[in-house]
């Protein structure tokens, strides 16, 4: 019963217009006489400069047992320095209407300030101030470490973050550091103290193997003048190279349950080890993937949202973990939402149909069209932000890319054909190679979850 | 079309001009090409105040509904067509407005337009039970993500229905509740389409690289055939005296991480100088790690995690003061609220320092330049002005409005509004029930309700 008439003037869709050009921006590159490196970026109009500083400090550099030490040392930075104390310090920064976030992973440390380009100069020094003479006052340190040991079981609570933990465990020998939370356990962090901070920071920070990226509207700033009065005002002895340890994953197939008696909805997180940018297969794995969960038309949601209704939406990525030009590195390849809990055996089983029906019948010429076209042509809306540019420019840093590798990701993605994507996606979600963390009642949804052969099915205590 | 283009605003070099067409669709547009994308943002003047009892949650499933397909438009064909062209979009529903949005790169602006135009003229042609329970699903599913398999996850939820009494329009959020979200009828999403979403009701925003005159005619060609009409019945009134009256309090036992303290602050109207020194002074209070808050409960006296202060801006009701403090472990509440108590007293007789608004005022001007940083921002902007203050040259001197409030102004809202009898408490407190294989408990309510103040 739908109602026929309409009474507006329908006309019919209306055809694209001149494409204007637009490309990713090249950042410009120079070294301060410490041995920083810079990438700046002029970007007109985004008032709001963005600034990230890489620190080459990746998390097995941290000692055994004090997993979480770079986090503690990360979030200490902005308590206060030579100068300031820690609350003098955030006064300072917010009066210059900045933002300043630094956080821990794999790869290493990244500090990212966000201010307007008036106040860049001001909020530089107090960044400069932060990494060259960073205080790790004893009970501010004492208070993070208090802080982070109470943050956990909020995050334990959470049930995507739950799924990633496990899957984490799960996926990596215990002795790998990727096995393990990257902030830490309640275990470690309560081993941390300042001497534990300086004694990190003394032995990993120093200017010479780190990055500063700044990008935004630079009209009438004397970058140069300005960074070598701050970051060029830092100094450090250089440091040894580390040996980076090898990444081993095990990818056999199986089930774990994280039993949530009574929770409403299973959080599913689907996964294994891939490669990491370099791989000549990742454009083809981007398109894949695209087509497999990248939004709610792509094959999974189209099944299990707008088809069944089961979920709000699930989505296909790969996350690079540690990236490395010799084929060392690895991304996570995964596939994650939330699905009702009665439906939870019924929604694995049609995402397993889809990956096998996507394995038998491979993507159609117009689904690798549409992927290419979506891709491609968000790029100048995606780039928008000053933040986000440089976030980009941040990471192929991190992850020893060229810095025109997004640039040519654009025209690789839209130079890889449909056998190549498909190739990609189904060697990426191997269904015989798929971990699956599903934080959920056990009691509800064990026994639909065995019938289904996915795998060997284990529960653990939520 | 009748043209009302009025002198250009400037703010940071941004302008805008406004435009009416005969079937009253006003059209506001802003010129920028430094990037060669458009964006499109429509803001329907509806939302979940516009709800009737038994029907909540309505508005935000209508909002679903219009991804379903229109007259030239299949089923997810508004998703396809729109990121096939390499553009990103949305729709959002709020208390009072739901709004859409597309970002595309510029030379595919007119689809955009194109589609938003075949849905607000044609939506019923292509609405069917399929999809209104199809997409029923996928909203409750919605709901038990981002509410109800969370914890705290229905905490804005109690404190809204504490902080605006029963049979307030303001009384439920806008995702509802499950046993409504299954009442709701076809014949509900047909009339209260045919009630809110026409050409009168919507105000409809493109910023970013465009020729103007070109896009006046495309919104002309596509919208101007979409009859208007005035069976809108005016929104429930929405006034409230401006404090509770009395202090309410809920304590929710629960299987949450840690303690907290919440609590709900009435506060002025939005587009008042009032509810811009209100925001001063919750920023002032609980925004960010400088504020008397942070340094107070996280920094000296160790009982909170986090401590902050958040503003629902409202224009049919007092706007919302929002307070979330988690406890630190072994912290009481009672020591927490005490300590809360003592800093609200303090500010409110001694008002910021002059470098705390100082602060202030650089914090909320660079959240305003975030907001401004995109064209979806700006063009969001644009219509949320258009829509509730009828003039869309107010978002271009927002910024301007907030560093003209003075100390002595937020002080004084903030002993007006920030007042034990003038919030609801919520406080959590855990149930430690973590032991596998313990019997799945409905969560436990004791609500401590001071029914009858101002309902």
């Amino acid at each position: 019963m739908t109602e026929t008439a309409t009474e507006m003037t329908l006309h019919p869709r209306p055809q694209a217009g001149q494409p204007k050009p637009w490309a990713f921006p090249a950042p410009e590159r120079a070294t301060l006489a410490n041995g920083l490196t810079v990438l700046h970026c002029h970007r007109p109009g985004q008032q709001v400069v963005a600034v990230e500083v890489l620190l080459d400090v990746p998390l097995d550099a941290e000692p055994e047992g004090l997993d979480g030490v770079a986090t503690i040392m990360s979030r200490a930075f902005s308590e206060g320095t030579d100068t300031l104390t820690a609350e003098e310090f955030a006064a300072e920064l917010e009066r210059c209407g900045a933002t300043l976030d630094a956080h821990a992973d794999h790869p290493g440390v990244e500090v990212s300030l966000e201010v307007p380009a008036s106040r860049l100069g001001k909020a530089l020094g107090l960044l400069a101030d932060a990494l060259r003479a960073p205080a790790f006052p004893d009970d501010e340190v004492e208070r993070l470490v208090n802080n982070r040991l109470d943050e956990i079981p909020h995050e334990m609570a959470n049930p995507a973050r739950r799924a990633a933990v496990t899957l984490s465990k799960e996926l990596f020998p215990a002795d790998s550091r990727m096995s393990r939370p990257r902030q830490g356990t309640e275990e470690t962090v309560a081993r941390i103290d300042a001497a534990a901070v300086r004694a990190f920071y003394e032995a990993h920070v120093r200017p010479s193997t780190g990055t500063v990226v700044v990008v935004g509207d630079l009209t009438g700033i004397d970058l140069a003048a300005v960074l070598g009065e701050t970051l060029g005002a830092w100094t450090a002895e250089a440091g040894a190279a580390r040996p980076v340890p090898a990444i081993v994953a095990d990818d056999t197939a199986r089930v774990v349950i994280v039993d949530r008696p009574g929770a409403v909805q299973t959080q599913l997180l689907i996964g294994r080890t891939g490669p990491d940018r370099h791989d000549a297969a990742w454009p083809a794995q981007v398109l894949g993937t695209y087509c497999l969960g990248g939004t709610l038309t792509s094959r999974l949601d189209r099944v299990l949202r707008e088809e069944k209704g089961y979920t709000y939406g699930v989505r296909a990525f790969a996350q690079v973990l540690r990236s490395a030009p010799d084929g060392t590195g690895a991304s996570l390849l995964a596939i994650s939402g939330s699905v009702a809990t009665e439906v939870t055996g019924p929604a694995l089983e049609d995402a397993w149909k889809v990956l096998r029906t996507l394995a038998e019948g491979g993507l159609t010429d117009e689904e690798r069209d549409v992927a290419v076209q979506n891709l491609v042509g968000v790029a100048p809306l995606k780039y928008e932000t000053a933040a986000a540019v440089a976030a980009t420019f941040a990471e192929q840093v991190e992850q020893h890319l060229p810095d025109d590798f997004q640039a040519r990701l654009y025209e690789r993605l839209a130079a890889t054909g449909t056998v190549e994507a498909t190739a990609a996606v189904v060697n990426a979600f191997a269904p015989e190679r798929l971990v699956v963390v599903l934080v959920g009642d056990a009691s509800a949804i064990r026994e639909p979850v065995e019938a289904l052969g996915i795998g060997p099915v284990s529960v653990v205590k939520g | 079309m009748g043209h009302t283009a009025t002198p250009e605003a400037r703010s940071g070099g941004l302008t805008a001009t406004e435009h009416r067409l005969a079937n009253g669709l006003r059209v506001v547009l802003s010129e920028d090409h430094l990037t060669p994308v458009a964006a499109v943002c429509l803001w329907y003047d509806v939302g979940s105040r516009h709800e009737v009892a038994g029907r909540t949650g309505l508005a935000h499933l209508f909002e679903h509904l219009m991804f379903q397909g229109s007259a030239q438009v299949s089923g997810n064909g508004h998703f396809e067509l729109v990121q096939g062209a390499g553009g990103s979009l949305n729709g959002t529903t709020s208390f009072e407005r739901t709004n859409y949005f597309e970002t595309m790169p510029a030379h595919q602006l007119e689809l955009a337009l194109w589609l938003e135009a075949d849905r607000m003229g044609s939506l019923l042609t292509a609405l069917d039970l399929e999809s209104l329970d199809n997409q029923r699903d996928v909203v409750k599913n919605e709901r038990r993500q981002r509410y109800d398999n969370v914890p705290y996850g229905t905490a804005f939820e109690r404190l809204t229905a504490m902080a605006y009494p029963e049979g307030h329009p303001y009384h439920h959020t806008p995702i509802g509740s499950m046993a409504d979200l299954d009442a709701a009828s076809l014949e509900d999403a047909r009339a209260f389409f045919r009630t809110y979403y026409a050409p009168n009701n919507a105000v409809l925003s493109v910023v970013g690289d465009i020729d103007p005159r070109r896009t006046l005619e495309w919104v002309e060609r596509y919208f101007g055939s979409i009859p208007g009409h005035d069976g809108k019945p005016a929104p429930r009134d929405g006034s409230l005296p401006e404090v509770i009256g009395g202090e309410l309090r809920q304590v929710v036992e629960e299987d949450v991480p840690s303690r907290a303290l919440m609590a709900a602050y009435r506060l002025p109207q939005d587009g008042t100088r009032e509810a811009d020194a209100a925001d001063l002074a919750l920023t002032v209070l609980g925004g960010g790690e400088s504020s008397r808050l942070h340094n107070r409960l996280v920094r000296r006296d160790r009982t909170a995690v986090g401590a902050g202060f958040g503003m629902l801006r409202l224009t049919g009701a007092p706007s919302m003061g929002w307070l979330d403090v988690k406890a630190s472990s072994g912290a009481e509440v009672t020591a927490i609220e005490a300590a809360v108590d003592e800093e609200l007293a303090r500010f409110a007789e001694q008002g910021p320092t002059p470098a705390e608004m100082e602060r202030a005022q650089a914090q909320l001007e660079r959240e305003w330049l975030d907001r401004l940083a995109t064209v979806g921002g700006r063009a969001d902007e644009l219509c949320r002005f258009a829509v509730l203050f009828g003039d869309p040259q107010l978002a271009l001197t927002a910024v301007q409005r907030v560093l003209k409030v003075t100390p002595e102004e937020v002080r004084e809202v903030a002993a007006r509004r920030l007042r034990p009898d003038n919030r609801a408490v919520l406080v959590y407190e855990p149930t430690g029930g973590d032991a596998a294989g313990e019997e799945p408990d409905a969560p436990v309510v004791d609500p401590i309700e001071e029914e009858g103040e101002d309902a």
